[in-house]
């Protein structure tokens, strides 16, 4: 298989994948060749839709955007409240080192550890039964959400997208993270 | 008091046992056996001769459709739920020379709950999430797949199963391979070829449902439950015609009598289970319609009545503060007419559970003598930590003893059939209790005991663990836990105290008779032969054999991961006694994953026999004769094209 046969089928997973989620890829218009080239490194969404925060006009923002309300102490003792209130800590765990749902404070990000790509998966959930929140809450409940997340030390700062994705922030909160024994993993 | 009693015991057990650590109780019943006696903290063994050996219950069973001695053909080997196997090869004096005849990697991670099948010369097996199913060849050098079938289940289902995508067994009846999927269809294959003959949607995953329990065939009807305890769910259990897929019907185990199939027959022993609707009326308002209830243990069957019994879960949400009242039926058994579902009895082993304590552990029917007079029972380890036998035929309540430490329950009231609780021990939203024993695993799960008829003991595997609770109030969101309770679980006896324990126990006398310590909490199920050997395996991936009279462990083998399946134990073509348990460490045994030793996740069957022997013993080259090749159960590529 040509390199170029690999571009396309990548574009094409991506578009596809982007159209049955309803949102699309930013790429570029002006294709090279028979393959549609993306804007972005291979692996880098162009954009991620950040809701109604973003307003109407600019439905996408792109992945290296910063949490808003990073950092922000009321935000993230909200995001707190909200995570517990929304049971989210049944699922991954009152300590947030997983349970039903995966451990939000390792640095292992199945869909990605930046602010933006957390929104996304409290936004769109997840296929293995992440719900959906983006229809039930307001996008300052989902970056403060997403505020906390990031203060439990596994999420990687926006401007570090890349090196998140290249393996090159992992470990670090490991390294740094206190052991904890106990374990919230449901009993049925 | 206790554990220090224990404590002694262990350490001059160890010295007499060497290997075994066996722990002697109930000194009058060793005896009795001529084994040990246990005297001022001391266990002596006795040196005379070997007296004959009496059953220490009396109790017995009937094994309703077991098949032949040599096979396997449903979960617990027949309808009483024992997991017996009649034969004898392999046996206390040789099962020290069991070796690996031959393995089988699925390919899958999460936790391996399930028991093969043995039918004719085929082995089936089912794997946990994506439930991919196998038939081996057992004829033939390698054993090699016949046919295996990948249904494509829906990925939600992993993210709604509270405890891992696990599946706890798949059936046989009507030629066919029946299992139920993790996103809430029933699947049926033909056993010959693999081919799909029907499949059957239940319910809905996205709500929390999630079916991880094993099927059960009983004549023509295929019984199979909902799981989601955590979830909100309405529990219910359902029978299927087993020719078609057709549902037949449905009992919920919350809501009114209707929906709970309670009518003019029901008929149970206590009063305060009497009364109409008592599926609404001991909830708040319309609380139950998420109530829970639902069934995912095994179930049992009593042809001569036509009676199923199943548990039901805990009641929703894990709160209670947020539903007083009973809320029946939840943490509970119902005897229920096969044919149509309709309830002839129920009994409510933890009223208003507190602590997710559930009643969905199996009932294992025996027959034996209680106070002089010969009872038809059910016997049931609670995870609230009392072992029952209970009158199967009425629902009356025989013995109640607890198995393992609890300090919820100052006792059994026997007037009323209710335990005692301690209000010390009743959860308050945001407030800390500290060392609630059990924890909401109870000190026995799912994984299910064995029985065996010449010592009239069941063996099984327990916990010995306690939390800390602290109740948050909750909410229902759909798709969501509905759940709230915040835990610390750790061992009863201290930080480095043991989880768990593998224990014989007196049904008819509510007595423990031996005990083997266990670092981790004991989630394999048991398996007890006619060869007096019974076997078990560890969290941390020891597969053990047991003597069944002592408690003395005569082997045991290190797999590559933890068990929390249940062995079984079956004669090949090749007449030879096979022993066979899988490794894949998983479920409810997660809650210690961050103990030392605690191992990684596999998915392994392993098969023994005496010097490791199989059909590929004697040929010079052994190849694979196969007509299909394995599933590929990450749904990756097969391979660069």
């Amino acid at each position: 298989m040509s390199p170029t046969g690999i571009t396309v089928s990548i574009a094409a997973a991506l578009l596809v994948g982007a159209a049955a989620a309803g949102w699309v890829a930013r790429t570029s218009e002006r294709p090279r060749g028979p393959a549609v080239v993306m804007a972005r490194s291979e692996g880098a969404p162009g954009a991620v839709p950040v809701g109604d925060l973003a307003g109407a006009a600019v439905a996408r923002l792109p992945a290296d955007l910063p949490n808003p309300l990073s950092g922000d102490a009321g935000a993230i003792q909200e995001g707190r409240r909200l995570y517990v209130r929304l049971n989210c800590a049944d699922c991954h765990g009152f300590e947030a080192k997983g349970a039903m749902g995966p451990d939000l404070t390792d640095t292992y990000w199945r869909y990605g550890g930046t602010p933006v790509q957390i929104y996304k998966s409290i936004y769109e959930g997840r296929p293995q039964g992440m719900p959906a929140w983006g229809h039930a809450l307001p996008a300052t409940s989902i970056w403060q959400l997403t505020a906390y997340v990031e203060s439990l030390g596994g999420a990687f700062p926006a401007k570090d997208y890349h090196k998140g994705l290249q393996g090159d922030l992992s470990g670090a909160a490991d390294r740094t993270a206190k052991k904890s024994g106990a374990s919230s993993m449901e009993g049925q | 008091m206790r554990s220090n009693v224990l404590a002694r015991l262990r350490a001059s057990a160890s010295s007499w046992t060497g290997t075994g650590r066996a722990l002697l109780l109930g000194a009058g019943a060793v005896v009795a056996v001529g084994v040990g006696i246990a005297v001022a903290g001391n266990v002596i063994p006795i040196q005379a001769p070997q007296p004959v050996r009496q059953s220490y219950s009396g109790a017995r069973a009937t094994m309703d459709d077991a098949g032949p001695p040599g096979e396997w053909r449903s979960q617990a080997r027949d309808y009483s739920n024992t997991r017996f196997s009649p034969l004898t090869q392999i046996n206390t004096a040789n099962v020290a020379r069991l070796r690996v005849a031959w393995t089988f990697a699925d390919g899958t991670l999460y936790g391996h709950e399930g028991a093969p099948l043995v039918i004719g010369d085929t082995m089936y097996l089912v794997s946990p999430f994506p439930n991919i199913a196998y038939a081996l060849d057992l004829s033939k050098p390698g054993e090699p797949i016949k046919w295996k079938y990948d249904p494509n289940p829906s990925p939600i289902a992993i993210g709604k199963a509270c405890c891992d995508a696990v599946l706890r067994g798949w059936a046989y009846g009507d030629g066919k391979l029946i299992y139920n999927l993790l996103d809430d269809h029933v699947l049926a294959l033909d056993a010959k070829t693999g081919r799909e003959l029907w499949r059957t949607k239940m319910d809905n995953p996205e709500h929390g449902v999630t079916m991880p329990m094993s099927a059960f065939v009983a004549g023509d009807k295929v019984i199979v439950g909902n799981s989601g305890g955590e979830m909100g769910v309405n529990g219910w259990v359902a029978a299927l015609d087993i020719h078609s897929g057709k549902e037949v019907w449905r009992a919920h185990n919350v809501g009114p009598d209707s929906d709970v199939k309670i009518g003019p027959n029901f008929k149970p022993f206590y009063g305060w289970m009497k009364g109409k609707d008592l599926g609404v009326r001991t909830w708040p308002a319309d609380m139950w319609r998420t109530g829970a209830g639902s069934v995912w243990g095994f179930i049992s069957y009593d042809p001569k009545t036509n009676t199923i019994f199943h548990g039901t879960s805990n009641p929703g949400p894990r709160v209670p503060a947020q539903r007083p009242g009973d809320n029946l039926w939840t943490s509970a058994v119902f005897a229920r007419d096969a044919g149509t579902g309709e309830a002839r009895w129920a009994y409510q082993f933890t009223p208003h559970d507190q602590w997710d304590y559930d009643g969905v552990n199996e009932s294992i029917l025996l027959d034996m003598p209680i106070k002089g007079r010969m009872r038809q029972t059910l016997v049931h380890f609670d995870r609230n930590t009392y072992a029952y036998t209970i009158d199967r035929n009425t629902g009356e309540v025989l013995v109640a003893s607890p198995f393992a430490y609890q300090n919820w329950s100052t006792g059994f009231d026997w007037k009323s059939g209710r335990p005692m609780v301690d209000p010390k021990m009743e959860p308050k939203p945001g407030v800390t209790l500290q060392r609630v024993c059990p924890p909401d695993i109870g000190q026995k799960d799912w994984e299910p005991p064995a029985f065996h008829p010449g010592t009239g003991l069941l063996y099984v595997g327990i916990f010995n663990i306690c939390m800390d609770l602290t109740d948050h109030p909750v909410a229902y969101i759909p798709g969501t836990p509905y759940d709230g309770m915040e835990m610390k679980r750790y061992p009863a006896d201290g930080k480095n105290g043991h989880w768990g324990a593998f224990i014989a126990w007196d049904p008819a006398h509510g007595r423990k008779v031996w005990e083997i310590p266990e670092k981790f909490m004991v989630m394999s199920g048991a398996v007890a032969t006619a060869g007096d050997v019974v076997f078990y395996g560890t969290v941390d991936g020891w597969f053990r054999a047991v003597d069944a009279w002592t408690g003395k462990v005569l082997w045991s083998h290190k797999l590559g991961s933890g068990v929390i399946g249940q062995p079984i134990v079956y004669m090949g073509p090749d007449h030879r006694e096979y022993v066979a348990v899988a490794a894949g460490v998983g479920g409810a045994a997660m809650v210690s994953a961050s103990m030392g030793g605690f191992p990684p996740r596999g998915g392994t069957l392993y098969v023994f026999s005496i010097d490791g022997l199989s059909p590929s013993t004697d040929v010079t080259k052994p190849e694979t004769t196969s007509l299909a090749p394995a599933a590929s159960p990450d749904h990756s590529k097969t391979g660069r094209r």
